[in-house]
């Protein structure tokens, strides 16, 4: 490979242009262009959001870019007035809830399906695989009525129980990427070592798949965090809202109420991508290894 | 632990990447008892069965009932065999409304997001560290945004008296606010849907495909290059063969998840089932089963989503079993 590459950076050596190296302006301009382009339609909605947020006019029909009259009103309104901070609790504890419980089945079924061969251990793959096909929302009506009947609707801990397992199927199939890229014979080192099978996994497996952790913990905490449908159909109380239920709040029988509106999807947006952002690479290393491996 | 593992945890990294098939893991013979897998697995097992499987299962028992809030309320069972799918079969609203909204919008949207994603993808493993750096971050934003505010953003852009696209429009003489409204215009409305959920989607796609990009040999391209291949060959005989287990995943996952869009449907004016001829199958389900409490019957509008959807997936499986991807 670095033969090549050095041919590459000297086109004078053969007679071949060389790839990638030194470009033509076509391509120069048309990379530019699909930069631009990509850029722009990626955080159009983002920058109208933040924009109409900070916008204490954006009820009057000011719709800018910029806003017309910078202030913090809307989300000092949404804050206070309108019950915001319930919402992003309830919210945060449903998520880190759901990120524990199912981060921690994950890891155990994820390790089962990599490091051993049992009988029906592809028919577990298949079932991993294929509840992941089923549109969540056909389930609503069936956990509806079971979680009604429970007498469990207004409960966060139910709307949490819920996320666990839609996040579940997921977290395992990105899991067992990484397990199975941590060697056995790490494992079987610490084993012949005198350490037992809990031990083992516990100080020698574990911190290494750390990374595909927090991949998985990313995926299940925005499950949960950006879940809608539930949410409405689960929670009535007003102190029980989610952020994504709570939203609609600010949708009256008198109007919308746009600046409240932007600023309450700004306060459940910006953090979270802020974090994602923050660990994208582990992120497209968990797509990898949950595509390719195992 | 000594440099020997670490070298010994380099050969097996190696040994894992190939694409070929892969045997079944064979290991810790004899160190763990037998019963250890199952262990493991039992709580995710009890978790995925009891709220995805069994659910699954009843909303198939449901469809062949007569359930609304009385059995809800009292409990009890009134079996109305195909009752309900032979009302849904015979209803207009399935053929000419919500399967048509349904099937062509999914199909729509995951070409869309495949292929914008993985033109993305392209744009991005040509560009340098900070251009990269820059567009996947501003990607990262698009994907990280919830569905919900996502949605309302788009309804605010279109809206139809003071949105930004309609005061460019009238004010160039394209639109008129008075007679125009996007909302209740099927063909409008599934475009602004569209937009949303391609918005929403393509950085996975881009993301992922990248990925799979950075592993494709460079030195078979580029000698594939001096060969005189041009990029178009290049991706069709090289790229395109090595990354089709990534491809597979990618399609799968879009067609899944553009099947049941659900909430960017549902949060647009009219689309939560005050404007019928805006209904797909998802929206349709739970105007009928939770709105409506006739659960049964929405159940059905379930069942014939679901079936949808897993005969669809089961094409791309095979094809992934074929490839011994697991």
């Amino acid at each position: 490979m670095s033969a090549l590459t050095t041919t590459g950076t000297a086109p004078a050596a053969t007679g071949a242009r060389p790839p990638r190296v030194r470009k033509r302006p076509a391509v120069r301009l048309a990379e530019g262009l699909g930069f631009v382009v990509v850029l722009a339609f990626s955080i159009f909605p983002v920058l109208i959001m933040v924009s109409t947020a900070f916008d204490s006019r954006a009820n009057d029909g000011s719709r800018a870019l910029l806003p017309s009259d910078l202030s913090l009103a809307n989300f000092s309104f949404v804050l206070g007035e309108g019950g915001f901070g319930r919402y992003l609790l309830n919210s945060l504890a449903v998520g880190l809830g759901t990120v524990v419980v199912s981060g921690l089945l994950a890891l155990l079924a994820a390790v089962a399906v990599a490091r051993f061969r049992f009988r029906l251990r592809t028919t577990v793959l298949v079932l991993v695989l294929v509840v992941q096909m089923v549109p969540l929302e056909a389930l609503v009506i069936p956990l509806f009525i079971q979680v009604s009947s429970l007498g469990q609707l207004n409960s966060l801990i139910a709307l949490m129980v819920v996320y666990v397992a839609f996040s579940l199927p997921f977290a395992i199939w990105m899991l067992r990427g990484f397990v199975a890229a941590v060697p056995p014979e790490l494992e079987e080192a610490a084993y012949l070592d005198g350490a037992s099978w809990p031990r083992m996994f516990w100080s020698v497996l574990f911190p290494l798949v750390g990374p595909g952790l927090v991949a998985t913990s990313v995926f299940s905490f925005i499950t949960a965090w950006n879940e809608f449908v539930f949410a409405i159909t689960f929670l009535d109380d007003e102190d029980k809202f989610t952020v994504a239920a709570g939203l609609r709040q600010f949708f009256t029988q008198y109007g919308t109420d746009w600046g409240s509106v932007m600023a309450g999807s700004t306060l459940i947006t910006v953090p979270v991508m802020i974090f994602f952002i923050v660990v994208q690479k582990r992120l497209s290393e968990g797509m990898v290894a949950g595509a390719v491996k195992g | 632990m000594t440099t020997q593992q670490v070298v010994h945890d380099d050969t097996a990294r190696r040994d894992t990447t190939p694409a070929a098939p892969t045997p079944p893991p064979r290991r810790h013979r004899g160190l763990t008892p037998g019963w250890l897998p199952w262990a493991l697995l039992a709580p995710a097992l009890l978790v995925v069965g009891g709220l995805l499987v069994y659910p699954l299962l009843w909303v198939f028992s449901l469809s062949v009932q007569d359930f609304g809030l009385r059995e809800l309320r009292e409990g009890g069972f009134h079996w109305t065999g195909l009752d309900n799918f032979a009302e849904i079969l015979t209803n207009p609203t399935l053929w000419r409304t919500a399967l048509p909204n349904t099937v062509v919008f999914a199909a729509v949207c995951v070409v869309l997001t495949v292929v914008v994603g993985t033109l993305v993808a392209l744009l991005l493993a040509r560009l340098g560290p900070w251009g990269r750096g820059v567009l996947t971050t501003a990607i990262m934003a698009a994907w990280a945004m919830p569905a919900v505010s996502g949605t309302y953003v788009w309804v605010y852009v279109f809206d139809t008296s003071d949105g930004m696209v309609m005061r460019l429009l009238s004010s160039v003489g394209l639109a008129d606010p008075d007679t125009t409204n996007w909302f209740t215009d099927r063909l409008a409305f599934y475009s602004i849907a569209t937009l949303n959920v391609v918005h929403h989607g393509f950085p996975f796609v881009a993301v992922t495909v990248l990925a799979g990009l950075l592993t494709v040999p460079k030195e078979v391209l580029e000698s594939a290059a001096i060969d005189g291949a041009g990029p178009w060959r290049r991706f069709w005989h090289i790229t395109y063969p090595i990354m089709k287990p990534i491809f597979a995943v990618v399609v799968v996952l879009s067609t899944i998840w553009d099947f049941k869009v659900f909430t960017q449907i549902y949060l647009m004016p009219g689309g939560s089932g005050t404007d019928r001829d805006l209904l797909n199958l998802g929206t349709w389900s739970y105007l009928e089963g939770i709105s409506q409490n006739r659960f049964g019957y929405g159940a059905a509008v379930a069942v014939v989503l679901t079936v949808l959807l897993l005969a669809v997936t089961s094409v791309y499986l095979r094809t992934l079993f074929k490839q011994k991807e697991l």
